[in-house]
This record gives structure tokens, C-alpha cells and sequence, in this order.
């Protein structure tokens, strides 16, 4: 029958808060281990009613685990949740959501060909008896006004950009009646743009008198939105701190314990022969849309070019053209002057092209195989690896013991699957393993997202060390000051054409960010002609 | 306090012990329920012994374990690439089908004519599941529908060749192909069991080594893990599809021609007793290990020959049938227990926590409170 209750009343705008430094959650001395390994050692929180509580700590420090626990994901082996100042336990993640904890994770929990309605209102308790198509999206739309995030309802999650699907995402949680937010790693994914938007969202939250816990690497924009800060190390925690007290140098400081050693800039010793040749390449994006038009661009041994650009201008599309995963209608792609248009992934392997894919879990890995079987992925063909087809496990094992250590990854060993590294330790997985395959061309796209600051200057380091070996490499990320600060040259992507290419001398980021906004420049001005 | 916590990886050993451990239970309480019942749990139980403990019955074991653990290994070798052959019982009726054709219409030594005919099974087999393959790898054709629907094709078309152009007309009421003129040989040692007993316990051999020695196991297993990946990788995943699923419906098409020369020597469209049912379950239940396949193949075998001397006993259908399916979930709960373990929790004792010191060094004054810290109430923000 009909249900008379009229929907979402108790999804109030504002949730009761009496005091606004009120208590709400506390955490201590939570104890966590997987197996023998110990993720976190007497870790604790405390979150406030109305802040925004930034968690920070380096890859595998435990941000992910602690956040697990408080949210019904995990239990701990020992400490206790307050809520309220109530001791709670929480054997589901149902049981957290219904006492008002929710969480938005790192890789996000959408059913891709459904709706955005339908998506919302997946697993939501208080469901209608009855239900339309009508009602559905019309409460969605009501929802979205409520918290001003607004998606298209009838549009398929496939369909959606990342950002907009993390507010799905968000929404989704908050309808559930959270009234904490945590929200694993958001910007990793965002464009700048994106991520503004993000944050004025989660400042109306907690104006709201929720409370968000904000994970993230970036500590520039942390200490932007944050109201406090809690630092975890090795599982333990460092010191809970306002952010108006703090700077990004004290924060790093704090993570890893030792200074930040900043290397000096590294100028290229000079270019050699042309490695990857792309000539006027058009191709079709996911969707079937022309994605990248006409592009042309060469990387010559030596040399890092930079693509600045922002999302979703083609940039994914120009990495997957250059790799082979992606096939251009027009135009020709050569590596070391052997035209490979039209071939397969494999044969740009065989050439020695390395690539660290922007979507690294979806395609860079296998979740469910060990560490060992995601080591070999790419040099599992080698003679060092394999021969006449039969694979030396010997040498396997010694190989990925070599890449651990190299990557600095943080792991039990090296037999597990690989989906128990925490999302950093992936991240720096792939991209090492990238670099050692890449014996020509590199391509990386934002090799340094989702990893701690430490972590990222290695990998920045690594990058450099493969140009110096004479390798060619193809960097993208929407992060000018490191484009600026590790490429030889930038290119700007704009609606799927490269255009301006700047030595990096040269560079002027007013220039730059007029490209990437649509601008043409006229004549000289610091453009110089397509090499 | 005590939990249960998930393991990082599974212990095959472990797994093997908690399997046993699940029989012996599945059987204990299978007893009890009978007792109660009114029934002589412990006459059935020592005669089901006896049955599978003699010779003949330990044979006829072997006869009928050929067939459901070839079947088994079809099925597991498509789970290696998350493919799901439903078609293996249509596989085998092929492949026995183009085995009987060579083995009626053609003539020659029988060493030949039996390399032959087991050539043509597999083949045929192949032959069966190739259609499905190619609509899964080149036009994402769920598999699983498609090789469904082959097991009734081919069911019509043994049904017509055996009750038709091939029908042994000598024989009144017998809707059977005339009688092959080769047979397997007897293995040495057994008075019953066909040579082509030791075909599945070749083949696990042989596909065992592929995946734990060779690229293209390797490539088999990353292109079922993660397809993108596996492209990514240089892997031409929907070769690997074509591959794998043609040497799975090859498998079983060969149990069908073992089946026809070795035991039945007559096409007919009952040859198969479910095979392929069975070996879907053991495949399920072995969860990818390939000694555990094996293994519970057998026991399903033995009990099936159990089975029949329980119903002579008087024991219904349905109670014989509920003891199997109690096994069955014993196996099923143990495959998953083996991946927990129980544990007391607290804190680990000190010389198992992270070194604090080592961990914390050059943190400075911060570094000093989070260890006094620990174990307390975080750290006041002033
Ligand atoms: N399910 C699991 N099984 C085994 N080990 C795990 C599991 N989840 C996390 N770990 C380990 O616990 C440690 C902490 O992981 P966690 O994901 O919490 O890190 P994090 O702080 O979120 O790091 P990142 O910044 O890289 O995301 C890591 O070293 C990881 O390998
Ligand atoms: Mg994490």
C-alpha cells in the first residue's frame, strides 16, 4: 500500500548541534592487524561536531584502516569508538551508516548502467513501499538542491565524469542521515576546478554542523579547508594540530619525521634522436566522441614533454594512443621510427614503452593476483624472466623482491594479493615498475597522484633518472608546478588539439593557463613552432 | 577476545585437513539424523564401507571418477579465465559421437584406431565449444547461455544418429549404435577399469605445470584477473578466450571417447550419467587447486558408487541424495573456514609492535609525545 510518509524528514538541513565543539566521535587506542602485520598500533581520533578534521599521513600509514574501523569495515582488534560519548561497536558497515557514519572511499562503489536516482536510492532503509520512476528522481533532485550537489538524476553513472560521480557518491552517503563524513583521498581524481567546488560542498556541510574527515596527500589545499589536523605514522598517531598553527614544511615534516630534502632542478643534458612520432592523430574517445583531433607531437631521447591541460581534454586518449591501447581513425604513431599505428598494446611493450596509466587499479593492475604476478606484468616476456615460454620463478621472485624494495613499497610479502597495499603503495608500485619497463618512452599520467610527499619527490626523481638514461618521456598532469618543474617542454591540450609548445625555460604560466582555457596565442609570444 | 580474522592467503594443506574434517562431520551427523529416524545408521554406514572398499567396488569408482574428474578439469581450466563452460556434458556427447564415427566406419590396427578415436574426441569436443568461443571473445556473447543451449543440440543430434543411420538393427529395442570393434585395454592390476583412467590424472599433471611454469598459464590467469590489465600488458586476451575454451571443451570431449571405448562401446544418448553436473560441482568445490580437484572428485565418485548400495539397502533416493548434498556443504563450509583463523585479540606483545623508536626517529619533540601518547587519548590540541 501506499506510504504516507512524506519523504526524507529525517534528512533535515540542519542536524541537531547544540554546542559546536561538541565531541562526536572518539577513537582510541585502536589496535589493527592483518595477519602478523600491523596496521595500525594504538591509533586514535577525535572529530568534533561542525569541523573539518583533515587526516594525513604517509602511504600505508593507516588513514584508510582507521577509517575502515570507525565505519563498521573493519573491526579492531582492540580499542573503543565513542559516539556521544557512548561506547559503540559496529559489526557492518549498515550499523555504522545507521548511527550516522558514512564514507565516500578512495575507488568508488557505483552500479555503472544505472541512473544517478537510481544509484541514490540503492540500499537506502527508509524506501518507499512504493515506487516510481517519477518519485525517484524527483526526490533526487530534491536532495540535490537541499546540499547543492547537483548531477543530472536521469543520467547513467557511466556517463558522468569523476567528479560528478563523486557527488553521487557524496549524496548518497548523506541521504543515509550521516552526519560524519569521511571522504578517502576526493581530490586525488578532481580537476582544480573540481576540487574547489568539492570544498566549498563539504564548508557548507560542516557549517551544517556535520562533521567531515578529509583524507588527502595535498597538503597545500589540507591546511586550506581543515579546521584541525590529526597526523598518523606506522599506525600510531604523531599529533592532532590546528590548521591555522601549521604550514605544509611543518606538516611534512611531521608525516615522515625528517626534513623534506628538495632536490635542485635537474636540466635536461641535451636531446638526442626522435622517440615517439605522433602525425596529425584523430581518435574517438569511451563514448564515441572525437577526443583527440589532429594532434601531433614529437619526444625526443632525453627529453620529458610535458601535456598540460585540464581533465578530460584528451589527454588519457593521447597516453592510450601512445601505448597502443587505443587506436587512432587518422594519422600515424612510430616509435624510433617504426610506424606502429594500428598495432597492438603488446608490440608498443616490445619497443620498450612504459606507461603508468591514470586509471592504475582498473588497468594497471590484478587485483586478486600476488604482488609477485603484478611485478612480472610487464617483463614476464624477458629473457631474464622466461625462456621458450617457461618462467623462471627463481628469477621472478628475485625481480619483484628488486622492484619492492626499489618502490619502497610497504607489504607483508610479496605472496599476497596485491589489493591489500594500501592505495599509495599501488600507486608506487605501478609507476616504478613503468619506469623499469620503459626502455624507450615513458608515458605517465600523474605518476604522482595519491602518493605522500615523500613518495612523490621519488618518483619525480625517477622520472628524471629515466630521461637522463636516454629515455624518452611523455608526462601528464594537471598539476603545472610539477609540469613546470620536471618537464623540458609543455604542450597544452584543449578540446583534443595540442596547442603552444614551450621549452620549459621559456614557459610563462599566465601563457599556459590561458592555452588550457581555450585561449589561442598569436604569433611569437613564447610559442615556438611544433619541433 | 576471540575472532575469527581473515588470512591473507590460503593454505592448500590446511584447506585439504579442513575438507577430510568436513566429511567425517557431514557423515557423523548424516548417522545421528538416521538413527533417530529409525533407521540402522551404523549397518548402512559399514555396508557403504564395505561397498567402496573392495575391489570391485574401488573399480567401479575408478570407472565412474574418469569421466566426472575430465569433466572437472574442463570446467576448472575455464574458471582459470572466469569462463564458465555449462556445455561440458555436450562437449563429451560430441566428442563420443566423433569417436564412435571413426571407431564404426573406419578400419585398421587398434592401437591406431584407438589414438584415433580418442584425436577425434578431443577434437570434436573442440569443435563443439568453438562457436561459443568465438561469439564470447569477438562479440561478448555471454558463454554461459551459449553452451548451455549447445548441450541440447547436441543431445538431438546423438539422439538421431543413434536411433538412426548408426542404430545397431541386430538388436531389438536397443536405441544404441552398433557395438565399436576397438576397446581400451584393461589397466594392468584391475580386472574393470579402463586404461583411460589415468587420462585425468595426466591431464591435471600436465595443466598443472602449465600455470605454475609457463608464460601462457600466466597469461591465462592475468587475462582472468583483471581483461584491461592483461591487454595492457601486450596480452591478446581474446586468443587466450578462443584457446582456453577450446582445450576445455577438448578435455571433454575426450572423456566422451574414453567413455565410448572404454565403458559403454555404444553411442547412445544416455551415456552420460550428468558427468558434466558432477564435474561442474567439483570444479566449484575445488576452487582452483588442482590436488583438491582430484581429490574431491574421487570422494564424489565413491560416494555415487556408495550411493547405489544404500539404495539397494532400502535407504530412499532423496535420503541418499540429502547425505550427498550434506557432504557437499561440509566441503563447501571448509573451503571457506580454511580461510579463517581464530584468534585472541589484544595488542601484539611488544617485541612483535613496530620498534617505536625506529619508527618515530628524528620525529622531534611531536614524535616523543605520540609515544606517550600511544595508548592514551590522543593528543590535546591546546
Ligand atoms: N586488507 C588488508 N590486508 C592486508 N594488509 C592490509 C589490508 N589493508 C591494509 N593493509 C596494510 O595496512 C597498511 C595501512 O594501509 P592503509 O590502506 O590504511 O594506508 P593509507 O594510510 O590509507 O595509505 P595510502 O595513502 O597509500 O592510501 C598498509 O601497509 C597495507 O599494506
Ligand atoms: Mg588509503
Amino acid at each position: 500500500m501506499y506510504d504516507p510518509q512524506p519523504p526524507d524528514v529525517q534528512n533535515d538541513q540542519t542536524v541537531a548541534c547544540a554546542d559546536a565543539r561538541a565531541t562526536v566521535v572518539e577513537m582510541a587506542d585502536i589496535w589493527k592487524a592483518f595477519d602478523d602485520f600491523q596496521a595500525l598500533s594504538g591509533a586514535s581520533l577525535e572529530l568534533q561536531a561542525g569541523e573539518i578534521h583533515a587526516l594525513l599521513g604517509e602511504n600505508g600509514a593507516g588513514k584508510t584502516t582507521l577509517s575502515n574501523v570507525l565505519t563498521g569495515i573493519y573491526r579492531p582488534d582492540v580499542g573503543t569508538i565513542r559516539l556521544d560519548g557512548e561506547q559503540r561497536r559496529f559489526h557492518s558497515p549498515a550499523q555504522a551508516i545507521a548511527a550516522g557514519l558514512g564514507m565516500v572511499h578512495q575507488h568508488f562503489r557505483l552500479v555503472e548502467p544505472l541512473t544517478v536516482a537510481e544509484n541514490i536510492h540503492l540500499g537506502r532503509p527508509e524506501l518507499p513501499r512504493r515506487l516510481s520512476r517519477r518519485r525517484l528522481i524527483s526526490e533526487t533532485a530534491q536532495a540535490m538542491e537541499q546540499y547543492g550537489l547537483t548531477v543530472n538524476p536521469t543520467a547513467r553513472i557511466w556517463q558522468l565524469s569523476i567528479g560528478e560521480q563523486q557527488r553521487v557518491e557524496i549524496l548518497r552517503v548523506l541521504l543515509r542521515g550521516a552526519r560524519v563524513l569521511i571522504l578517502d583521498e576526493p581530490t586525488a581524481v578532481l580537476t582544480p576546478s573540481e576540487a574547489t567546488e568539492l570544498f566549498a560542498v563539504l564548508r557548507r556541510l560542516a557549517a551544517s554542523g556535520r562533521t567531515i574527515v578529509f583524507i588527502s596527500h595535498k597538503l597545500h589545499e589540507v591546511l586550506a579547508v581543515s579546521d584541525r589536523v590529526t597526523i598518523l605514522r606506522r599506525g600510531m598517531n604523531v599529533a592532532t594540530r590546528p590548521a591555522a598553527k601549521m604550514t605544509p614544511e611543518k606538516l611534512a615534516k611531521l608525516m615522515t619525521g625528517t626534513e623534506r630534502v628538495m632536490e635542485a632542478p635537474r636540466p635536461s643534458k641535451g636531446r638526442g634522436k626522435p622517440v615517439l612520432e605522433l602525425r596529425n592523430v584523430s581518435a574517438r574517445g569511451d563514448r564515441g566522441l572525437v577526443s583527440v583531433r589532429e594532434a601531433s607531437c614529437t619526444v625526443h631521447e632525453g627529453e620529458i614533454v610535458g601535456v598540460a591541460g585540464v581533465s578530460g581534454n584528451g589527454q588519457r586518449e593521447l597516453t592510450e594512443i601512445a601505448t597502443g591501447l587505443r587506436h587512432p581513425f587518422e594519422g600515424t604513431v612510430a616509435i624510433d621510427g617504426q610506424d606502429l599505428t594500428a598495432r597492438l598494446p603488446g608490440d608498443f611493450v616490445s619497443a620498450g614503452v612504459g606507461h603508468v596509466p591514470e586509471d592504475r587499479i582498473g588497468s594497471a593492475i590484478v587485483p586478486s593476483a600476488t604482488v609477485v604476478d603484478n611485478a612480472v606484468l610487464r617483463a614476464f616476456r624477458t629473457g631474464e624472466l622466461s625462456r621458450a615460454g617457461v618462467m623462471r620463478r627463481g628469477a621472478v621472485r628475485v625481480f619483484t623482491d628488486r622492484l619492492v624494495t626499489a618502490a619502497d613499497v610497504q607489504l607483508p610479502d610479496i605472496d599476497v594479493p596485491i589489493a591489500n597495499l594500501s592505495g599509495g603503495n599501488q600507486q608506487r608500485f605501478v609507476a616504478r615498475r613503468e619506469a623499469w619497463a620503459a626502455d624507450r618512452l615513458l608515458v605517465a599520467a600523474h605518476p604522482t597522484r595519491g602518493l605522500d610527499v615523500r613518495a612523490a619527490d621519488q618518483v619525480r626523481e625517477v622520472v628524471l633518472d629515466r630521461r637522463d638514461a636516454g629515455c624518452a618521456v611523455l608526462l601528464v598532469s594537471d598539476d603545472l608546478d610539477e609540469l613546470l618543474a620536471v618537464s623540458d617542454r609543455i604542450v597544452v591540450m584543449y578540446e583534443g588539439r595540442i596547442k603552444g609548445d614551450f621549452t620549459a625555460a621559456k614557459a610563462r604560466r599566465k601563457e599556459i593557463g590561458y592555452l588550457m582555457g581555450g585561449g589561442d596565442l598569436v604569433g611569437g609570444a613564447g610559442a615556438e613552432a611544433p619541433s | 577476545m576471540i575472532r575469527l580474522q581473515r588470512r591473507l592467503r590460503v593454505d592448500r594443506r590446511r584447506s585439504i585437513t579442513l575438507r577430510l574434517a568436513g566429511v567425517v562431520i557431514s557423515l557423523l551427523v548424516a548417522g545421528v539424523v538416521l538413527q533417530i529416524s529409525g533407521s540402522p545408521a551404523l549397518m548402512l554406514g559399514r555396508r557403504a564401507v564395505e561397498t567402496m572398499t573392495t575391489p570391485y567396488g574401488m573399480e567401479q569408482g575408478l570407472v565412474l571418477a574418469t569421466p566426472i574428474l575430465l569433466t572437472a578439469l574442463a570446467v576448472a581450466l575455464g574458471f582459470r579465465m572466469r569462463l564458465w563452460n555449462i556445455g561440458v556434458d555436450g562437449q563429451l556427447y560430441i566428442g563420443a559421437l566423433a569417436a564412435t564415427g571413426i571407431g564404426l566406419n573406419v578400419n585398421g590396427p587398434t592401437w591406431l584406431m584407438l589414438t584415433l578415436m580418442m584425436v577425434a574426441g578431443a577434437a570434436g569436443g573442440a569443435f563443439w565449444i568453438l562457436g561459443p568461443a568465438l561469439a564470447r571473445a569477438y562479440g561478448r556473447v555471454n558463454e554461459i547461455i551459449t553452451t548451455l543451449l549447445m548441450n541440447f543440440v547436441a543431445l538431438q543430434v546423438v539422439n538421431w544418429l543413434s536411433l538412426g543411420p548408426w542404430r545397431d538393427s541386430t538388436i531389438p529395442d536397443l536405441s544404441a549404435t552398433r557395438r565399436i570393434p576397438y576397446e581400451l585395454p584393461i589397466l594392468p592390476g584391475t580386472n574393470t577399469v579402463p586404461i583411460g583412467v589415468i587420462a585425468p590424472f595426466l591431464i591435471a599433471a600436465v595443466v598443472f605445470f602449465i600455470f605454475r611454469f609457463t608464460t601462457w598459464g600466466y597469461e591465462v590467469d592475468i587475462s582472468g584477473g583483471n581483461a584491461r590489465a592483461a591487454e595492457y600488458a601486450g596480452i591478446d586476451v581474446r586468443r587466450r578466450i578462443v584457446s582456453v575454451m577450446c582445450i576445455s571443451g577438448a578435455i571433454a570431449g575426450a572423456s566422451g571417447a574414453i567413455l565410448v571405448a572404454g565403458t559403454t562401446h555404444r553411442l547412445s544418448s544416455t551415456i552420460s550419467n550428468q558427468y558434466g553436473f558432477s564435474g561442474f560441482i567439483v570444479a566449484a568445490l575445488a576452487a582452483g587447486a588442482i590436488v583438491v580437484l582430484i581429490l574431491v572428485g574421487l570422494l564424489v565418485a565413491g560416494l555415487l558408487v556408495a550411493a547405489i548400495t544404500l539404495q539397494t539397502l532400502g535407504l530412499s533416493v532423496d535420503a541418499v541424495l540429502a547425505l550427498y548434498g550434506l557432504i557437499l556443504i561440509g566441503n563447501v563450509v571448509a573451503e571457506v573456514a580454511a580461510r579463517y583463523r581464530v584468534v585472541r585479540t589484544t595488542k601484539p606483545p611488544p617485541e612483535l609492535q613496530f620498534a617505536p623508536a625506529e619508527a618515530l626517529a628524528g620525529a622531534g619533540p611531536q614524535g616523543l609525545s605520540a609515544l606517550t601518547a600511544a595508548g592514551s587519548p590522543p593528543e590535546s590540541t591546546d
